[in-house]
């Protein structure tokens, strides 16, 4: 073949390469696309029949009404749910630095077992465990309150902490440790000097996977809470949804700011860990 | 004697380091899993301080002579089945796809993986609206721009387009846990292999078979393992979309929470834990047998 014709192929299959991306990132990013240019739309022309793409008339009204409480109720749920999430996944994150810490590195009998144990708890989805955790959140009289929610939100997001970051301690070479221990430093300070710091990534990813699962729950909130003044983010924008002045501008706007500290969370927590971003285990 | 010493204090600190979490996930999950076999003997009323009724396999046997309950369960399966199936290829086309360099790469990964990030509610917000009957942009775009049809579905309203567009969500959304898996497994493969591969006169079809799919296979598996799970307890995706779908998800929260029959969804709790306990074992059945073909 010439090489003039072999340069045309290469090229062609690159511009089909870019083509083919270029579609599967339009696919992806078309209902984000839409929500953002309907939070800039003014309500009457989020109802219109002919839908334009972008706004004819730009507006941050929406993202202005949200956060006044007298007429959104959104800050009180914001409230909630960073008060939920932040308190659970601190909390979670804590123990399972513990919990892994004991099953990556020390020796004791059952250990083995317990490691496998974990694994099963994938199969106790949390939609399983709703009638006896229902019975036992109102059996201590935690019905309705959000202490509720942090403990059931600790509990869930425990196991596949302690899993993933079970897996990081296991890339701290253990000569790290023994010299630790020759410099006469103790278990407990070999978690907190060494331990930690090593794999500060690792556990801020753990974190973020303990607080986006908090962040996203419908289901336990739902069942756990009646009155609106503890709803997080998840119930309380669905409770909006059958409202009669139900505003589709305002929900986007809301939409968009519930999404926003996950997803920029998820992106710290990525850039931190260096190389392969994708090790680390399973998330949900 | 040093050493055994230290072996005891070992698992001293073991248990005192493993206290707080086996404590907590003792009490609030394992306790009540085995609470969902004893509370599926009781008539048991909402309110806790009530008493319960003992009335022996009456849950069961209703749960397992309703119609409704075959219905969920098949629609459960057919959801699964598909989700599975749809992200799990989607996943690794768009790794194998990305497997290259090429400009803007990273850029084009974290908008990839955007959909998985973001909460549940606020990309149903987004579809709700996109799939509205009155003023939805793809309404708009399919009877109008490109009349592909004329009367749109109802889509939400409808249980067949409402099926369809659950699945279409899901994939959507999750497919990205694919993508991520498989990336990272495929950028581990040497391309010595593939070359090795090419001299033997390998087409693509073949360097996948013979290079890729062996390399992917574990991560395949627990990829689809996990998915399974995963889509087979769903509620919360399906039950914000629409109410036209009842999945067992669904099934399972309304008869606790709408029929206040807690009885019957312990009952129901125990059947889908038995259940999924099938099917993951079938998963790995078929794997091994693959293997050892």
């Amino acid at each position: 073949m010439p090489a003039v014709s072999m340069r045309t192929t290469k090229r062609v299959k690159r511009a089909f390469f870019y083509l083919g991306m270029l579609v599967i990132l339009g696919i992806c990013l078309f209902p984000f696309f839409i929500m953002l240019m309907t939070s800039f739309k003014s309500s009457r022309e989020a109802i219109a029949t002919n839908p334009t793409f972008l706004p004819k008339d730009w507006t941050l009204q929406h993202f202005v009404d949200i956060f006044n409480p007298s007429i959104f109720p959104y800050l009180t749920y914001l409230q909630n749910s960073f008060m939920v999430s932040l308190t659970a996944s601190t909390i979670s994150v804590g123990f399972a630095i513990f919990g892994a810490y004991a099953l990556s590195r020390l020796n004791f009998r059952g250990r083995l077992q317990i490691n496998a144990s974990f694994y099963t708890v994938y199969m106790f989805s949390g939609i399983l465990l709703i009638v006896p955790l229902f019975k036992i959140i109102s059996g201590l009289g935690l019905y309705d309150t959000r202490t509720s929610l942090i403990i059931v939100m600790i509990v869930q997001t425990l196991p596949t902490a302690i899993l993933m970051l079970n897996s990081y301690f296991e890339t701290i070479p253990k000569d790290l440790e023994e010299a630790a221990k020759i410099d006469g430093l103790n278990r407990v300070k070999i978690i907190f000097y060494i331990i930690i710091p090593l794999s500060f990534a690792g556990i801020v990813s753990v974190f973020v996977y303990c607080f986006m699962v908090a962040w996203n729950d419908f289901l336990f909130a739902s069942i756990f809470f009646s009155s609106s003044e503890n709803f997080t983010l998840p119930v309380g924008l669905y409770s909006l949804f059958s409202t009669p002045d139900y505003i589709w501008g305002r929900m986007m706007a809301a939409s968009i700011v519930t999404a926003l500290p996950v997803v920029i969370m998820y992106a710290i927590s990525e850039s931190l860990i260096k190389g392969n971003v994708t090790d680390g285990g399973v998330k949900g | 004697m040093g050493k055994v010493k230290r072996e005891i204090s070992d698992s001293k600190l073991a248990f005192i380091l493993l206290l707080p979490s086996g404590l907590l996930i003792l009490m609030l999950i394992g306790y009540p899993m085995l609470s969902n076999f004893y509370i599926s003997f009781f008539e048991q009323p909402i309110n806790p301080n009530l008493p319960a009724d003992f009335i022996g396999f009456q849950n069961f046997t209703e749960t397992l002579t309703d119609p409704e309950f075959y219905k969920s369960l098949g629609l459960t399966l057919l959801y699964t089945v598909l989700v599975v199936a749809g992200s799990t290829y989607l996943g690794l086309y768009v790794a194998i796809l990305f497997n290259r360099p090429f400009r803007f790469r990273k850029l084009a990964r974290s908008l990839i993986i955007l959909s998985y990030v973001t909460p549940s509610i606020s990309l149903i917000f987004g579809w709700k609206y996109m799939f509205n009957n009155g003023y939805g942009i793809i309404n708009y775009i399919g009877r109008d721009v490109l009349h592909i049809f004329d009367t749109p579905p109802l889509w939400f309203d409808d249980p067949t387009s409402s099926f369809v567009l659950v699945v279409l969500f899901a994939i959507w959304r999750y497919f990205p846990y694919a993508f991520i898996a498989f990336l990272a497994i495929l950028q581990t493969i040497s391309p010595t292999l593939y070359e090795a591969a090419e001299m033997d006169g390998a087409n693509i079809w073949q360097k996948f078979k013979v290079v890729t799919l062996p390399a992917i296979m574990p991560v395949m598996m627990t990829v689809i393992t996990l998915r399974t799970i995963w889509m087979f307890y769903m509620f919360e995706d399906v039950y914000l979309l629409t109410n036209k779908v009842n999945v067992l998800g669904i099934y399972l929260y309304e008869t606790a929470f709408a029929f206040n029959d807690l009885g019957k969804a312990s009952a129901i709790s125990v059947l889908l834990f038995l259940i999924i306990c099938t099917l993951i074992i079938v998963i790995r059945k078929r794997v091994d047998l693959n293997a050892s073909s």
